[in-house]
This record gives structure tokens, sequence and C-alpha cells, in this order.
């Protein structure tokens, strides 16, 4: 016992304790959900069974029943269009804004940070105010298009199923480009400044400096910032909730959206696990990805 | 051109660009003040004609939200103690050893630091209510959250640590530090700012949390202001000052603390999430 108590007071126990209990906390209330999660998608889970952890097994019923439905491919296709389009749109703007901010001028660095607090807002504040500005008769975007020619009508953003879901994807890239702006920022500054001015004597124009020194020096910048891209985008709940709730009619429903309607909404939650399953499937190789292209930074 | 005029140019040319990414803040706070029969103008005024202040007042009663705000401050309090704690020294050890176990430690913390909350949620609410955890809401949402938010506070500390000298250290336990003291009285102190960082944001973020709040606290007496606010809007709502209004009051708190504290923040962001 008094070995034990010097051991985590002046050894190697201090060291295991410390990361021991948070380790144990999180595989218990992240590792036993996850793997609770795979459980229960080949259970049968009703309101009834719903105390119990031994349900009727199913195999891979609910699997089938899903991919039955007819709203499952559109929802996967909504899926992929929200995080394509989410990822380019914050990428390209946020890349723009970065590069300009590059410039350095007085100023710029406080006048950058202040783009974040699109970020740090929570999604549900971020939502409403989205809300308004979409708003069909009287939201202000439609006035701006309008005034500027681009469109003769209202466009009912929420509630026109061809419309629906890009209104939550315009909110998600507002969201997230000032995050990418600022990461994207960290690796231009990384760059070595006499790189420039070698190839500025050699003679190369602004356009040859960019594809020939920025690009592939941002490189591994850039593929993390994808990778969290889309770990970010397919965590993207809180504007679905706020803006359209996936409707009209699952026109702009995605499936982390959807796994929460089908338990939350529907008690369905064998086929909510279902869902979750294969989406956490995606995000855990998106951050097999995300992992590797930071690992030799993360080793320090 | 000068470099000054240039200097002056780049600026302007900035603040109309932040002025533009920005609007949907303006947006907010002047529709807040606009009376019933401004906010649905065609064109809109870009500046009240009319500001109605005591809207605020009304909004904070009509809704009830001091209840609401009080709730969201006891959720972001409880998880930011929960992740600090266990936190803390989690990244201290995963900061000073370079071996096998501490790669698999790490990477184990970033794979947990993905999984998104609104596909945790249907095992952790169904777990919980098996375990009789949700007869005390709030507390589950905290460990909810503690579990979500931790991995990422792991990360932005642990890049605090690294920057902490080691030699200092070796010079305490030199000097007759226990682990413990040298932990405490030396490395610590040393981290403070950082770990000071970093908990604000993880208390930004647990002050907006959604879906976890959403799911698992029936009793309206309990929910956060983001399920309030939720509530608000309906589908066909037309309340859009008094919803702008609310949300202006749930906001206003956690842009002034990042105004404030923005250079740090924004270092410690950038040092943690991709160094």
């Amino acid at each position: 016992m008094k070995r034990f108590l010097s051991s985590m007071i002046d050894g190697r126990g201090f060291d295991i304790g410390l990361v021991g209990l948070p380790l144990a906390f999180l595989l218990t209330l992240s590792g036993l959900p996850l793997l609770y999660n795979i459980a229960m998608s080949l259970q049968e889970v009703d309101m009834f069974s719903l105390g119990s952890f031994w349900r009727p097994f199913v195999g891979l019923k609910n699997y089938r029943d899903l991919f039955a439905q007819p709203e499952t491919w559109p929802i996967l296709v909504n899926t992929a269009t929200f995080v394509v389009a989410s990822i380019a749109g914050q990428f390209l703007v946020g890349f723009g804004l970065a590069l300009f901010f590059w410039t350095n001028f007085p100023g710029a660095s406080w006048l950058r940070g202040l783009f974040l607090v699109s970020w740090v807002m929570p999604g549900l504040v971020v939502g409403a105010i989205w809300n308004w500005i979409l708003s069909g008769d009287f939201g202000v975007l439609n006035f701006i298009l309008r005034e500027t020619g681009l469109i003769d009508g209202n466009i009912f953003w929420r509630s026109d199923p061809g419309f629906s879901l890009w209104a939550v994807i315009i909110a998600n890239i507002w969201l997230g480009t000032s995050f990418n702006m600022i990461l994207l920022s960290v690796g231009l500054s990384s760059i070595p400044r006499d790189l420039y001015e070698a190839s500025e004597l050699d003679g190369a124009n602004v356009w040859q400096r960019f594809w020939t020194i920025t690009l592939p020096m941002m490189r591994s910048s850039i593929g993390a910032i994808i990778a969290l891209g889309l770990i970010f985008t397919l965590q993207q709940f809180d504007l679905f909730a706020a803006i359209t709730s996936g409707g009209p009619n699952n026109a702009s429903n995605v499936t982390q959206y959807w796994a929460w309607d089908l338990s939350f909404r529907q008690y369905d939650f064998a086929k909510g696990a279902t869902i979750s399953v294969i989406m956490i499937v995606f995000v855990m190789i998106a951050s097999v990805v995300y992992v590797r292209s930071t690992r030799h930074e993360v080793r320090g | 051109m000068s470099h000054q005029t240039r200097d002056r140019l780049l600026l302007a040319i900035a603040i109309i660009l932040a002025g533009i990414y920005l609007f949907p803040l303006y947006w907010m706070y002047i529709t807040t003040i606009k009376s019933g029969s401004e906010m649905f103008a065609t064109p809109p005024t870009f500046w009240p004609t009319d500001p109605q202040w005591q809207i605020f007042g009304n909004v904070w009663q009509g809704r009830n939200m001091g209840r609401y705000i009080w709730n969201s401050l006891v959720i972001a309090c409880g998880a930011v103690s929960v992740i600090t704690v266990l936190g803390v020294g989690c990244a201290y050890v995963l900061a000073r050893y370079r071996n096998i176990w501490v790669d698999i430690g790490l990477f184990l913390i970033l794979m947990l630091q993905v999984l998104p909350a609104s596909l945790m949620v249907t095992p952790i609410f169904v777990g919980f209510s098996q375990i009789g955890l949700l007869n005390y809401p709030r507390l589950a949402v905290i460990l909810a959250i503690a579990a979500k938010s931790m991995p990422f506070f792991v990360v932005l500390v642990r890049a605090t640590f690294m920057s902490v000298p080691q030699e200092l250290e070796e010079a305490a336990l030199v000097d007759g530090n226990s682990r413990v003291g040298a932990f405490f009285n030396i490395v610590l102190p040393l981290a403070r700012n950082g770990i000071l960082v970093s908990a604000i944001l993880i208390f930004m973020q647990a002050f907006g949390e959604f879906v976890y709040s959403k799911s698992m606290i029936q009793a309206v007496e309990l929910q956060p202001a983001s399920v309030g606010l939720n509530s608000f809007m309906g589908p066909n709502t037309n309340e859009w000052n008094n919803i702008m209004a609310y949300a202006a009051i749930y906001v206003t708190p956690i842009l002034a603390i990042f105004v404030l504290l923005q250079r740090r923040i924004v270092s410690g962001l950038t040092s943690g999430a991709l160094k």
C-alpha cells in the first residue's frame, strides 16, 4: 500500500493515474456507446424493450430494411451534396480571404481574428439569423438578389424543395469559412518568405508563384483542413434543426439529422442506431486521413 | 503607389470584407430594435427609424429567459469543470512523453473527437435511460458534453504543455520536489494561460450546445437557452424581432468574451488544431 502511494505521488503511478482516469471516462462515455450502437443496430428495439439489454437479435435486418426504404438514397445523395458543396464553399472563400489578409497591412491580424465570431456563436443562433435572412417574402437576401437583378421573383429558400438544402449549405458555408481561413492563414505564414524573393528575382509573376510555391507548400495543411471540414460538416446538426428540420418532405434531410429524427421523433431507435453506425464509419475514415496528414506535427 | 497608401487601401478593403461577412450579425441586432411593421417593410430599412429598446426586457420576461440562461450556465460550467479536472492531467502526460503508448493514446483521443453528437446521442440516450441517469437530465447532458469535448480540450492543452520547458520541471525534481509538487507548483502555473483559453473555448461550445440537451431534457424548467430558442422558432413564425432579440441576448455575452480575448483565443486555437 505504501509503495503504491509513493508511486502515485512520485513515480510511474502518477502518470498512469493522470492519463488513465480520463481515458477510462472517455471509453465509458464514448467507447461503450459506440459498441452499444452496433449492438442496437442488430436488434429489434421498440418502446417496450427499450429498458432491457436483451432484445431480440435480428441480424442485418435493420440494414436491409433501411436500404429498402424509398427515402434512403435521396437522403444519402443530399448528404453528399451538403458535404461537397459546404467544404468547397468554405475552402474557396476561406482561402481567398486568407490570401488577402496574408498581404500584411496594419490591423490585418486583428480583423482576421474578428471573422471567427461566426464559428464561436451557438449553432442555433446562426440558424435563427439565417432563417430570417433567407425568409421568402421579407428576407433580406431575396431583397438584395432582386435589387441586383439576379432573380425576378422571391425564392422560397426554406419551403421550396429545390432550394431548402441550399439554404442550409449557405448558412453552413458562412459558419465554417472563418475557421478554414484562420487555419489556412497559419499554413501560409509558415511558408519561408525567401522562396518568394528568389522566384521574384527569377522573374515569376504572381500567378506562377501561387501555383509553384504557395499551393505545393500548403499541400499538407490543405489535406488536414479538408479532412477537418469533412468531420465538421458531418457533425452539423443545429442548422438543420433551426432552418428546415429536414423538410419539406426530406428535401433537405441529411443522414446526421435523419438518424436523430428516427430515434427521437419516430422512436425507431434501431434504425437511428443503424444509420449512426454507417455514418460513424465514414467519419472514422475521414479522421484517419486527418490524423495521417497531421501526424508528423502531432508527434512534435 | 506609396507604402502608406497601399496599407490604407488594403485596410479599407479588409474592413469592407469584414463588414460583408459580419452582415448577418448586424442584421440580427438591427431587426431586434425594429417595430413590427418596420420589420416587414419593403424595401427593408437598413437603419431603424423608430428603435424599440423595451423589446429586450419584454422578451427576457415573456420567454422566461433568466431560467434558460441559468440552465445553460449550469450545463456549461459543469461540463467545463469535468473536462478541466480530467483533461489537464491527460494532456500533461501526453505532452511529456514520446513513446508508442502516447501515440496510441493520442490516436484514440483524436478518433473520439470526431464522433458527431447527433449520431452518438441515440446509444447514449438509451444507455443513460437504462441506468437511470435520465432522472438527472442536466447531469446526463454535462457528462455527454464532457465526453464529446474533452478530446478537443486535451489536444489544445497538450500544445500548451509542449511549450513549457521540461528543464524547469527537472530542476524542481532535483531540488527535492515530488512529481505531484513539481506538477502543481511549476508546470501548472506556467501553462495557466493556455489552459484558461482552452477552457473558455470549451465553455462557449457547451453554452451553445443543442443536440444532447434537446434529446435528453424533457422538462421545460431544466432546458438551456438553445432549446428555448428552438421552441421559440415555430414553422410559421413571424415574430422575427422577438426571436432576434432572444438570439441577441443569448449571443452577446459570448461575443463580448470573444472580442476581448480574441488574440489569445485565435492563437490558442491555431496552435492546437493544426500544429
